[in-house]
């Protein structure tokens, strides 16, 4: 008898697999999302997949792209590149998806684009270096930022806004740092500035005392603090502790609620320090004229009325992410009957992508561009009497 | 190279030192009486810190939020030993340093789950303010967090050497077979350097949180600084440790403030290996060992 029930139970199991197989058949257009569900990024990850579904919510509300519904297909990448790349794998060989997403962190979507080439499946990375651009290969696409798009901006305000031509760079001992410190000098250099004095320090680290003396005694005029931790936060209090009054400029991560919250008095000391982000935090702000602005309030309106919370950059970038395979799917249409064929067809209209507007940047493709990010979209804030304010716009 | 970086990097240098140390103290305690390496130490500090946070943000005066975060970390110490270390107090060594990493593990997970992933600040400990001397600066809680290691220091001292309580606790920690036929319990004794080593974390926490702000993970890389100093000094000596906590403290400050790339954490570890391939007991002479 048990016996039996062991049978039943198993034959059941396998008509509920095949149930599962057969819905995920033809007539959907299958998109795998690998962002972190667990692990030390998963705030990111969760954050990043929330944009994502809700996007894939509002096609398949409005009755899908050509006529299919879109199913995403979502895998834990755990924060680890490993899985990142196993998960990738299993998305291709196993779940057969159309296209994929990596859209937790850079060194994790890097992992993902050997996969995407040898497999011949077009997917999109998250990562935020220019370093990786000469590796893309044929199937892999980088609708995110670039530090060369970005680091202009902080510069001008600098340079412009507070009439410095010196520069004392403190830089994070990481993979984001080196591309910061990369790009820097010479973009500065362009710009008529010099940076005269680089320090570093490690994304953990709780002194950067020993550093920011030498940046004192640089005689450097402003610094800028690239992190993307809360060292790079516990910098600018250090920093003004030490009496170090000059201009700072920072990465997007100093301009973090949490940090401004612990280090208030030392963010609001004049000059207060001005922090690259991004227009979803602050569109109220933008100037009425921005047609960005509008883009960024249905966004934060509609995932409010889904999830009951602000959504803040990473969300931005999940939605836009499937906005972007969205559009490459309309105008490829492909045929699901031969899936290497589709690919190659959604490989090709991501390359033909032109002038399409998003949260995150407008982006118009080429075979030879895969990054394509023609109009960058940060922007520069600060904070006084509590509130975050807008500095500069790349248009200002 | 200015002086002012130099002394910049001294008095840094000083103020890592004294946390390292502290952290080392906890090792010390946990593993003298038990020769148990305590991986979870670090743990206990961020509890100290996450703890005296939340306390404050209810209204509770710093003092009572400090008291209260000890409580509740002295808490956490005693479950560590008695659901996870004396259930299988006779495995080998490594199988005990494994359980504490397990323990870890899922007290910074319940934290990530209690308290979320943002980071942590405190202010200063009576709105102590920086001072300026000679182009340097010592921040308003450096002095705290030096002062709470000294204390820490003497009053282990006083502890081990003046109170019965203590001297029964070095007795365990020299010879525990002898400790038990004097009518000593040396599962008590045990459970007391766990309660012990915890509460000490959670001071250490409290105190640095102003400095260093604190967030569910800053336990394990705090764990690895304290077995550095412990090692480095000496673990079997609460001297070694101190040494050796300032000795981590002093290479990494020195090194962020005199050379010009990052990569500090390797300079301390660089340390270690020197010292380890030099001297695998730590710089100072374990007691009855030959100086």
């Amino acid at each position: 008898m048990r016996k039996l029930g062991l049978i039943l139970s198993c034959l059941a199991l396998l008509a509920v697999g095949a149930a599962g197989c057969a819905s995920g058949g033809g007539d959907t257009y299958r998109v795998g999302y690998l962002a972190s569900q667990t692990g030390p990024y998963a705030a990111l990850g969760l954050a990043s997949t929330e944009g994502a579904q809700l996007a894939v919510k509002q096609i398949n509300d409005a009755g899908g792209i050509n006529g299919k519904l879109v199913e995403l297909i979502l895998i834990d990448d755990k924060g680890t590149a490993t899985d990142s790349a196993l998960g990738a794998q299993k998305l291709v060989e196993v779940e057969g998806v159309l296209t994929l997403a990596s859209a937790t962190a850079t060194a994790l979507s890097h992992s993902v684009i050997p996969v995407l080439n040898e497999n011949k499946t077009p997917g999109l990375i998250i990562s935020g270096t220019g370093l990786i651009m000469d590796q893309l290969g044929a199937w892999t696409f980088k609708p995110s930022s670039c530090e060369f798009d970005y680091i202009p901006l902080p510069l001008k305000y600098l340079r412009d806004d507070m009439g410095a031509t010196t520069i004392a760079a403190m830089i994070e001992n990481s993979g984001y740092g080196e591309g910061g410190e990369h790009y820097l000098s010479p973009i500065a250099e362009d710009m008529g500035m010099e940076v005269i004095e680089t320090q570093h320090f490690d994304p953990a680290a709780t002194d950067m005392t020993p550093q920011l003396a030498n940046v004192k005694s640089s005689g450097a005029d402003s610094m800028i603090i690239w992190g993307s931790g809360p060292a790079g936060a516990l910098a600018i209090k250090q920093a003004r502790e030490m009496g170090i009054m000059i201009p700072i400029a920072t990465t997007p991560a100093q301009s973090s609620l949490r940090y401004y919250e612990s280090f208030a008095d030392f963010y609001e000391m004049d000059p207060a320090p001005a922090c690259l982000d991004n227009k979803p935090t602050i569109w109220p702000q933008l100037d009425d004229s921005d047609p960005d602005k509008a883009m960024c309030q249905k966004f934060e309106e509609d995932f409010q009325a889904e999830y009951g919370r602000v959504p803040g950059i990473y969300e931005a970038i999940g939605t836009s992410f499937i906005w972007f395979i969205a559009d490459a799917l309309e105008r490829a249409d492909p045929d699901l009957g031969d899936l290497e064929n589709a690919r190659s067809q959604l490989r090709d209209a991501y390359e033909q992508t032109e002038n399409l507007s998003l949260i995150i940047g407008t982006y118009t493709m080429s075979p030879d561009d895969h990054y394509g990010r023609v109009v960058p979209k940060e922007v520069l804030v600060s904070f006084k009497d509590g509130e975050k304010v807008l500095v500069r716009t790349h248009y200002d | 190279m200015e002086a002012s970086t130099v002394l910049q990097s001294l008095i840094s240098g000083l103020t890592l030192g004294c946390i390292y140390a502290a952290l080392g103290l906890g090792l010390f305690v946990v593993y003298g009486v038990t020769r148990v390496l305590n991986l979870a130490q670090g743990e206990f500090v961020m509890l100290g810190g996450m703890l005296t946070v939340s306390f404050c943000s209810m209204g509770v005066p710093l003092l009572g939020a400090i008291i209260l975060a000890v409580i509740v970390t002295i808490i956490s110490g005693a479950a560590l030993y008695v659901l996870v270390i004396k259930p299988a107090r006779n495995a080998s060594g490594s199988t005990l340093a494994f359980l504490t990493v397990g323990f870890a593990y899922a007290i910074e997970g319940i934290t990530l789950l209690v308290w979320g992933w943002e980071y942590h600040s405190l202010t200063n400990f009576l709105g102590s303010s920086s001072i300026h001397l000679w182009g340097a600066t010592i921040f308003g809680q450096a002095p705290w967090v030096v002062g709470m290691t000294v204390l820490m220091v003497v009053g282990l001292y006083l502890f081990f050497g003046r109170t019965m309580v203590g001297k029964a606790l070095r007795a365990c920690a020299d010879e525990p077979l002898g400790a038990r036929s004097v009518g000593i319990s040396v599962e008590k004794m045990a459970l007391l350097s766990f309660v012990l080593a915890a509460g000490l974390g959670a001071v250490a926490g409290a105190t640095i949180t102003p400095l260093t702000m604190t967030a569910y993970n800053v336990g394990v890389p705090l764990t690895i600084k304290g077995l550095l100093a412990a090692f480095l000094g000496g673990i079997h000596r609460a001297e070694g440790v101190i040494v050796g906590g300032l000795l981590v403290g002093f290479a990494e400050a020195l090194s962020a403030g005199l050379m010009p790339t990052g990569y500090h954490d390797a300079i301390a570890l660089g340390l270690l290996l020197v010292v380890f391939l030099a001297r695998p007991q730590g710089l100072l002479p374990a007691r009855g060992e030959a100086g």
